[in-house]
């Protein structure tokens, strides 16, 4: 239902788009200015603690981890992720977001209960603020070459004259009853 | 329900200064009254800097700012306009939401901050603790003040204030690359439109700019190209009238000249609309009669300035014009009456003849392609009251045509006109005046278009009863002038490829049974703001209509577009169009 909304009010991003890659690589990089952040404040080893692994491990499992939410985010905002003018807010938004919803809820929920506090919840905080302040920065330039170009996605049979039946369906599968 | 609007980033950012400004204002006059509150400086200065009580402040100070720009700017993108509500009250309500979270996670995650050590284990009630009733009570009414004075200010996201004149449009890059124009003398119009309409909203205080709003005084280039790269034959074009006309015998051709100048090298062909829902604010609104000689003389100036301009739309939906501004209320001089609607309708088919008239004069072999909305009004059932309604407004919507293609207007509609103060014999001078032969006929279509009255005599939109076929063919028996499919789109984007085929099969059907047609339109090129609510008010609402979003990328129906021009652009009757041969001979 929610992709649905977005569809019918523009955000789709269409089929010469590629949001999940987009979003991945985007949100991929937008960890080194979040790992710093992390540093600065002294705020990773203190999540490698809690969480109980390795910094190294906790570094690899948030990078896979931040990827993942890259992709989820250009998706989830469609077409408004590929402005340049709104891209840091809506990156902001979701960074935010991760943050009430991860850092304060689940993280210590997978820990026993255990907070990263001082300085390090501090950081925990910016660092993530700052993620999604770069991916939404970069998902409009990092998205704009894996555009498929528009002579070959034209090509597309989906966009041609069949469009113009309802369903894309047979009068055979339509006097058969089958849903399209 | 939108998800996005079109925002006004300064504006915003005003409102969220102001609205933080004013929290620390409330904060601060409160706790020299003695009473305990929260101030959120110093909350926030309390986690860095703390050897420096000035760093510490400042890097506060400017937190919370920022905090408050963020949330005003999430208002403008996400909230605005969500409820029918008056501005103030609309902030007041998204007040909630950055109130809550503030309740529940950051003000007490601040608190967090402040335990001297990396980490700790809290319980829910520890997590919570620093919440007492009165840092809730002053958080919650600093937020209430905060959204009261965002929503208050942050309004009328789009246009501008009538008389003022945006930044000229940018200059072109000299280093990019182009698509090279393709020459198509005679062949079938494949065009689309940026979208051009200029009336004024609020009694004539507001000047709506759909070219300022898509951002394409920004980006003009960047959409002509667009425009090449789907395969665009024609481009219909608006220069913005009321901002190049500033007054008689002076224009601001700079304005314009760039765009121009790259649409005469490289393409598309433009059809210039010389007047599209509105006039400059020195020459009132539709009522004036003075429009006629007014615009007569912009259409030589411009037919001089641009002289290899071979298309041209007068004024664009005349009866739209006219409907909108006279009967509807809604631009321009907001009437509701009959009379008002005739005035307006009389005087914009005579600006149309008077400016095709002196086009000739510079060019003789200028075509005009007369668009006008194809509207058609089906009465509900076989009451007596409700037929009449409907035929009433049927033979409205047909009056601005019948006046400049020269066909005899109803008894009841002349008798209206002569109310007017319009004399018979002028009446019958238009109804007798020679057509330019090379004049088409535009026919517009949404799925609006055909209607129902009710048995309140209320008009429904029927949705795509008929078809374009069927009410094109109305206008075609009526008029019987060459034919072009003007105007048309959807509001779904999801639904708009097919919407696209669906529109192109009946234009073929229109051409077999007979009728001269030469092109097709899809408008417009990119997506529209407030075209849903016919820009009566300054939403700054996206309709996701265009070939391409408001970021210029591709949307479904702008890849459908290319595939359709690119099937038929060379097939025979198309490569050279017979119909728009014979026009241009």
């Amino acid at each position: 239902m929610k992709y649905g909304f977005l569809s019918a009010h523009g955000y789709d991003p269409g089929p010469s788009q590629r949001p999940y890659l987009a979003g991945a690589i985007s949100g991929l990089l937008a960890t080194i200015p979040a790992i710093a952040v992390l540093m600065a404040f002294g705020s990773l080893a203190v999540e490698s603690e809690i969480l109980g692994l390795s910094r190294a491990v906790t570094l690899a499992v948030g990078c896979v981890v931040m990827s993942a939410a890259g992709a989820a985010y250009a998706r989830f905002f469609g077409r408004a992720a590929n402005a340049v003018r709104g891209g840091w807010l809506f990156g902001m938004s979701f960074g935010f977001a991760l943050w009430a919803a991860g850092g304060v809820l689940v993280l210590p929920l997978l820990s026993g209960g255990r907070a990263a506090a001082g300085e390090a919840a501090l950081g925990l905080a910016m660092s993530l603020i700052a993620w999604g302040l770069a991916t939404g920065i970069l998902v409009p330039f990092v998205h704009r070459p894996l555009h498929e170009n528009i002579e070959k996605a034209s090509k597309r049979t989906s966009v041609g004259p069949d469009a113009a039946a309802a369903k894309q369906q047979t009068i055979r599968e339509q006097r058969q009853g089958k849903r399209p | 329900m939108r998800m996005i609007r079109s925002v006004a980033l300064p504006k915003a950012i005003l409102a969220g200064l102001a609205g933080a400004a004013a929290m620390e204002a409330l904060s601060l006059i409160v706790r020299l009254a003695g009473v305990p509150a929260v101030d959120f400086v110093t909350e926030l200065n309390s986690v860095t800097f703390q050897h420096s009580p000035l760093l510490a402040n400042a890097v506060g100070l400017a937190a919370h700012l920022g905090v408050g720009v963020c949330w005003s700017v999430f208002y403008a993108f996400f909230f605005w306009g969500r409820f029918r509500l008056p501005p103030a009250m609309q902030g007041l309500v998204f007040a909630i939401l950055p109130a809550t979270l503030a309740l529940l996670i950051v003000y007490p995650e601040l608190a967090l901050t402040r335990v001297p050590a990396d980490a700790a284990s809290l319980s829910l009630r520890e997590f919570f603790a620093p919440l007492t009733w009165a840092s809730v009570g002053s958080i919650l009414i600093a937020h209430a003040l905060f959204g009261v004075t965002v929503g208050a200010i942050y309004r009328r996201p789009v246009g501008y204030r009538a008389g003022r004149k945006p930044s000229p449009p940018a200059r072109g890059r000299a280093d990019r690359s182009r698509t090279a124009r393709r020459e198509t003398p005679a062949g079938f119009i494949f065009a689309t439109g940026i979208e051009c309409s200029y009336p004024t909203i609020e009694n004539g205080r507001w000047r709506r700019d759909e070219m300022e709003s898509v951002r394409h005084y920004e980006r003009w280039q960047e959409d002509f190209e667009l425009a090449r790269q789907i395969g665009i034959t024609h481009i219909r074009y608006g220069p913005p009238l009321h901002l190049v006309y500033e007054g008689p015998g002076r224009y601001d051709w700079d304005r314009i000249d760039p765009q121009m100048e790259e649409l005469r090298e490289f393409g598309p062909e433009p059809i210039v609309d010389l007047c599209h829902f509105g006039v400059p604010d020195w020459l009132g609104n539709f009522q004036n009669p003075n429009i006629v000689p007014a615009l007569s003389e912009y259409a030589a100036a411009f037919a001089g300035r641009y002289p290899w301009v071979r298309f041209y739309t007068p004024v664009n939906e005349m009866y739209v014009s006219a409907r909108m501004s006279a009967l509807d209320g809604l631009w321009n001089e907001q009437l509701r009456d009959e009379g008002a609607y005739v005035r307006a309708a009389w005087n914009l088919a005579n600006a149309s003849m008077a400016m095709s008239e002196a086009i000739l004069k510079r060019r003789e072999d200028a075509v005009f392609i007369n668009s006008e909305s194809s509207e058609f009004y089906q009465p509900c059932c076989p009451d007596p009251e409700i037929q009449e309604i409907a035929d009433e407004a049927n033979e409205r919507r047909f009056l601005p045509l019948d006046l400049i293609y020269a066909h005899p207007v109803s008894d009841r509609l002349r008798e209206l006109l002569r109310a007017q103060g319009i004399s018979g014999d002028d009446i019958e001078k238009i109804a007798h005046r020679d057509v330019p032969r090379r004049s088409i006929l535009g026919v517009d279509y949404y799925e609006w278009n055909e209607r129902l009255i009710d048995r309140d005599g209320q008009a429904q939109a029927l949705g795509e009863l008929f078809g374009w076929y069927v009410i094109a063919d109305q206008y075609w028996q009526r008029y019987r002038r060459p034919m072009m499919h003007t105007e048309t789109n959807k509001a779904d984007s999801d639904g708009a490829a097919r919407w696209l085929w669906r529109q192109w099969h009946n234009v073929q059907l229109l051409a077999k049974s007979g009728a001269p047609l030469v092109g097709f339109t899809w408008y417009s090129l990119t997506d529209q703001i407030d075209w849903s609510i016919a820009m009566s008010e300054a939403m700054g609402f996206v309709d996701p209509v265009g070939l391409f979003d408001l970021n210029r990328e591709p949307r479904i129906v702008g890849l459908a577009y290319k595939h359709l021009i690119d099937l038929y652009r060379d097939q025979p009757g198309y490569a050279e169009c017979p119909a728009l041969k014979a026009i241009m001979q």
